[in-house]
C-alpha cells in the first residue's frame, strides 16, 4: 500500500519519513527544505507482518490551495495519484492553523491518519491536548508522534492507524456547502466556516498554559540576532567560527591523520606492484588514480567538519532569521529574503540549491537566485578553497569567510545587473514562518555528515577516479602517442589541448597549462580542480604543505605552482564564479525554463568569473609590488568588452521599455 | 490603520488585506490571517515585522505589513 505525507511546511515530514524508513533526506528546521516528492518503503521493524507499505514524504503545504509551485506537488499527488492513506502530519504545537488543511484533506475521501509531532514540546510548554477528542471531532485516528527520538516515538502505532484505515470510509466533519463551492467568494465563505470549525475544536481539546502571542525568551533573541546592526555581524561571526573550526582548527589536525594513511596505502600499493610493471601503468595507478583521487579524498575530514557545523546551524532555526535579515538587502536588488534559502543550501551541493528556487512565486527572483545560488562555495568547491588557503595562506579561517561573503557580495551586485538586464521593477511581499529555535542535536549533524561524505567519496571513487586517469593518460602521451619525456612535459597531449585557453589565462595570474586543464576538468566536477593539479604538478598530498617544500625544492610553494598568493587568490575566485558543473548547469535549465535564461547564464557567470579573477590579480599586484601585472592591456580589452556588452544590454532594455511606453501613450 | 502602526504586543482584530500580489491574500488566509482574525506585533526589527498569527510567529516586510489593516480589539469586539 502506498501512504503520502503531508502537512504544513517544517511540522516535520521529512524527519518522520527518514524516522520510518531509514533513509537520510535532508532536513532542517526551517520551512521549504523539501521541495519535491521521496518514496521510500517502511522498515519492516514497525509493520507488525503484512503487506509492505511504501511512503511519499511531501513538500509542505498550508492548504490544498497552491501559492507556489512545490506546494502544487503535494496537491496534485494527494488529489491524482489517489493514495491509500494519507498521514496528515501536525505541528502538536500550533494545531489551530495546521487542522484548516487537516480538514481539506479529510474531504478528499482518501483515509485520513493525522500524527501530532512534536508533541514532546508541548509537554515543555505544558500544553495539553486531548487526543481522544481530537480524533472524535475530526473523525479519524489521532496518534501523537515524536519523530526526532529513537524509540516510544509512536511512529509503530502510527503505521497500525494507517493499516487499519485502508479501504475504510471516513466521515469529514460536517461543512455545509464546501462540496458545491465553485466561485472564488463561495470557497472563500466555506473556508470561513473551516477556520470557525478549527477553532471550534481547538477551544475544546487545547489547554494552553502560555499565550502564544505573549513574548517569550525566543523573542528576545530574534530582537538580537535579527538587529538592524547586529544583525550582519553576528552572522558573519558564526560563519567565521564554522570556517576557522573546519579549515584552521580541528579539520587540519584530523586531515593530516587521514593524508598519512593515504600516503601509507600508496606506500603499500607501490611495494606491492613492484619494478617490473610498465612504468606508464604503474604510474597511471599511483599518481593518477591513488595520487589524484587521494588529493581529492584528503580534503575530506574538513569538509565533514564544516558539513557537521552547518547542519548544526540548520537544525538550530537561526537559518531562517538569515532570511529575515537578508531580506532588506535583496530587496534593494529586487529579490527577496527567501532567496536567501536556496543560497544556504548552496552552500552543501548547487544542484538542491537551484531546485530550491521553487518556493519562490516570482518568475524573473526564481530565475535570477538560480542564476547566482551556484556562486555559493560549495561542498566541492570546498577543496579549492581549503587547498589554497593552506598552501597560500597558512590555513587561515578568513580564505574561506571571505569567499562565502564574496559571494554574498557578488550575489547582491549581480542581481542588481539583472534587474537592469531585464528591466522588471516588480517588488514582491517577503513572508516567512519562523521556527523555534532549538537545540541542535549531534546526533541530526553527524547522520547528515556522514551522508555528504558518503556522497563525497562515491564521487571520488567514479567519476574523479575516471577524469584523473584521462589527465594522467593524456599528460603522459603525446600526439604520436609516445611517451613523454621527464623534461618536457610541455608537448603532452593535455598541455596541447590546454595551452591555447591558458592564454586567456595570462591577464588573471595564471597562464600555465596545468591551471587551464584543472579549470576545464572543474567543469565535470569541481572537486576535479584539486585532483587535475596533483596530476599534473605530481604533488599527491596538499595536506602537509612542508611535503611541498621538499617536493618544490627549496622556494617552496612558488617553485611548485609557478605562481605567487595574489595569482593564487585570482584562481580561486575565478574558479567559485564561473559556471557550475555540468549538473548544477542542468539543474539550473530544468528550474529556469527557458534558453534564453540558461545561456544568459552561463555567460554572465563566465563573465564574472573573468573579470573578478582579473581585478583580483591586477588590483592585488599593483598593490603588493606597486606595478601591474602581466598582460594588462589584453585583459583590460576582455574585461571592457564584456562591460560594454552588459550596458548594451540594459540600454536595449530600457530603450524597448520607453518604446513601449510611447506606444501605450 | 495599517499594521505598520500597530503597537507592539497588543492584540489587534484584522480589518481588511489589501495585498496587490495575486495569491497573497489567498495565501494569508490558508494562515489564518483575514478579518476577523487576530494578530499581535511581537517586534520590529529594521525594517521587517514579527507578528503572531494563530500560534505561529512569521517575518514579513514593510509592504506586507502595509497590506494588512487592522484595528483595535476594543473596537472589533463592540461591532460584534
Amino acid at each position: 500500500m502506498k501512504i503520502a505525507l503531508t502537512g504544513n511546511p517544517n511540522s516535520g515530514k521529512t524527519t518522520l519519513f527518514n524516522a520510518i524508513t531509514g533513509k537520510i533526506e535532508h532536513v532542517g528546521n526551517w520551512p521549504g527544505v523539501t521541495v519535491e516528492k521521496k518514496e521510500g518503503d517502511v522498515k519492516q521493524a514497525l509493520l507488525s507482518g503484512g503487506e509492505s507499505i511504501t511512503v511519499v514524504d511531501l513538500p509542505g503545504a498550508y492548504s490544498l490551495s497552491p501559492y507556489t509551485s512545490e506546494e502544487s506537488i503535494t496537491k496534485d499527488f494527494v488529489v491524482n495519484e489517489s493514495p491509500d492513506v494519507i498521514v496528515n502530519i501536525v505541528d502538536a504545537g500550533n494545531i489551530s492553523r495546521s487542522l484548516f488543511f487537516t480538514t481539506q484533506l479529510l474531504e478528499l475521501g482518501v483515509p485520513v491518519v493525522v500524527a501530532l509531532n512534536k508533541s514532546d514540546l508541548n509537554e515543555k510548554k505544558g500544553t495539553v491536548i486531548d487526543t481522544l477528542l481530537l480524533s472524535e471531532a475530526l473523525k479519524c485516528p489521532v496518534i501523537e508522534t515524536v519523530a526526532t527520538e529513537g524509540s516510544n516515538n509512536g511512529l509503530a502505532s502510527l503505521m497500525e492507524a494507517a493499516v487499519g484505515v485502508k479501504g475504510k470510509k471516513q466521515s469529514a466533519p460536517a461543512l455545509r456547502g464546501s462540496r458545491k463551492a465553485e466561485t472564488r467568494e463561495e470557497v472563500e465563505a466555506v473556508d470561513k466556516k473551516r477556520f470557525a470549525l478549527v477553532s471550534d475544536i481547538v477551544d475544546q481539546v487545547e489547554r494552553r498554559k502560555i499565550n502564544s502571542s505573549k513574548q517569550t525568551t525566543q523573542d528576545k533573541v530574534d530582537r538580537v540576532v535579527a538587529h538592524k546592526w547586529l544583525g550582519l555581524p553576528i552572522f558573519a561571526a558564526i560563519i567565521w567560527v564554522v570556517f576557522s573550526v573546519s579549515q584552521s582548527w580541528l579539520g587540519p589536525v584530523l586531515a593530516d591523520l587521514f593524508v598519512g594513511w593515504i600516503d601509507a596505502f600508496y606506500g603499500v600499493v607501490e611495494g606491492a606492484i613492484g619494478d617490473n610493471v610498465n612504468p606508464v601503468l604503474s604510474s597511471l595507478l599511483l599518481d593518477g588514480i591513488i595520487g589524484g583521487v587521494g588529493a581529492v579524498v584528503g580534503f575530506l575530514p574538513l569538509i565533514m567538519v564544516l558539513f557537521f557545523m552547518l547542519a548544526l546551524l540548520e537544525d538550530s532555526g537561526y537559518m531562517a532569521r538569515v532570511a529575515l535579515i537578508m531580506d532588506r538587502f535583496f530587496k534593494k536588488i529586487g529579490l527577496s529574503g527567501k532567496s536567501i534559502i536556496p543560497m544556504i543550501v548552496s552552500t552543501g551541493c548547487a544542484i538542491p540549491g537551484v531546485m530550491a528556487t521553487r518556493t519562490i512565486r516570482n518568475e524573473r527572483q526564481r530565475r535570477t537566485t538560480a542564476m547566482l545560488a551556484p556562486f555559493m562555495p560549495c561542498g566541492a568547491k570546498l577543496p579549492i578553497i581549503a587547498l589554497f588557503a593552506g598552501v597560500f595562506f597558512n590555513d587561515n579561517a578568513w580564505v574561506g569567510t571571505s569567499m562565502y561573503f564574496l559571494a554574498i557580495a557578488m550575489i547582491i551586485v549581480s542581481g542588481l545587473v539583472i534587474r537592469m538586464i531585464t528591466g522588471d521593477k516588480s517588488v514582491s511581499y517577503f513572508i516567512m514562518e519562523l521556527p523555534e529555535y532549538r537545540f541542535p542535536s549531534l546526533k541530526r549533524a553527524a547522520v547528515s555528515m556522514f551522508s555528504r561524505a558518503k556522497a563525497f567519496i562515491i564521487k571520488a571513487g567514479t567519476i574523479i577516479l575516471v577524469c584523473n586517469a584521462v589527465v594522467q593518460l593524456l599528460q603522459t602521451f603525446n600526439w604520436q602517442f609516445q611517451v613523454v619525456a621527464e623534461d618536457m612535459p610541455g608537448t603532452s597531449i593535455l598541455a596541447a589541448l590546454a595551452s591555447p585557453l591558458a592564454w586567456v589565462f595570462i591577464p588573471l595570474g595564471f597562464g600555465l597549462w596545468q591551471f587551464a586543464a584543472a579549470a576545464i576538468t572543474g567543469f565535470i566536477a569541481k572537486e576535479n580542480v584539486v585532483g587535475t593539479l596533483a596530476v599534473t604538478f605530481s604533488v599527491t598530498n596538499f595536506i602537509d604543505v612542508e611535503e611541498l617544500a621538499l617536493v618544490g625544492g627549496g622556494n617552496e610553494v612558488m617553485g611548485v605552482f609557478g605562481i605567487g598568493a595574489v595569482a593564487a587568490l585570482s584562481y580561486l575566485v575565478f574558479n567559485l564564479f564561473t559556471p557550475p558543473c555540468f549538473a548544477a548547469i542542468g539543474a539550473m535549465n530544468s528550474e529556469m525554463e527557458s534558453r534564453k535564461w540558461i545561456w544568459g547564464a552561463i555567460g554572465f557567470q563566465l563573465g564574472t568569473g573573468y573579470v573578478l579573477a582579473f581585478l583580483v590579480y591586477q588590483l592585488g599586484t599593483l598593490f603588493t609590488t606597486g606595478s601591474i601585472g602581466s598582460g594588462f592591456v589584453p585583459g583590460l580589452i576582455a574585461v571592457g568588452a564584456m562591460i560594454v556588452s552588459v550596458v548594451y544590454l540594459i540600454h536595449k532594455n530600457n530603450k524597448t521599455a520607453s518604446e513601449a511606453v510611447l506606444k501605450a501613450a | 490603520m495599517k499594521l505598520n502602526d500597530a503597537a507592539l504586543d497588543k492584540e489587534y482584530y484584522v480589518s481588511a488585506i489589501n495585498a496587490c500580489e495575486e495569491g497573497m491574500g489567498e495565501f494569508l488566509f490558508t494562515l489564518g490571517c483575514f478579518p476577523g482574525e487576530k494578530i499581535t506585533v511581537i517586534s520590529q526589527v529594521a525594517s521587517s515585522y514579527i507578528v503572531s498569527i494563530k500560534d505561529a510567529r512569521y517575518s514579513i516586510d514593510e509592504n506586507l505589513a502595509a497590506a494588512i489593516l487592522v484595528e483595535d480589539s476594543s473596537l472589533a469586539t463592540l461591532a460584534v
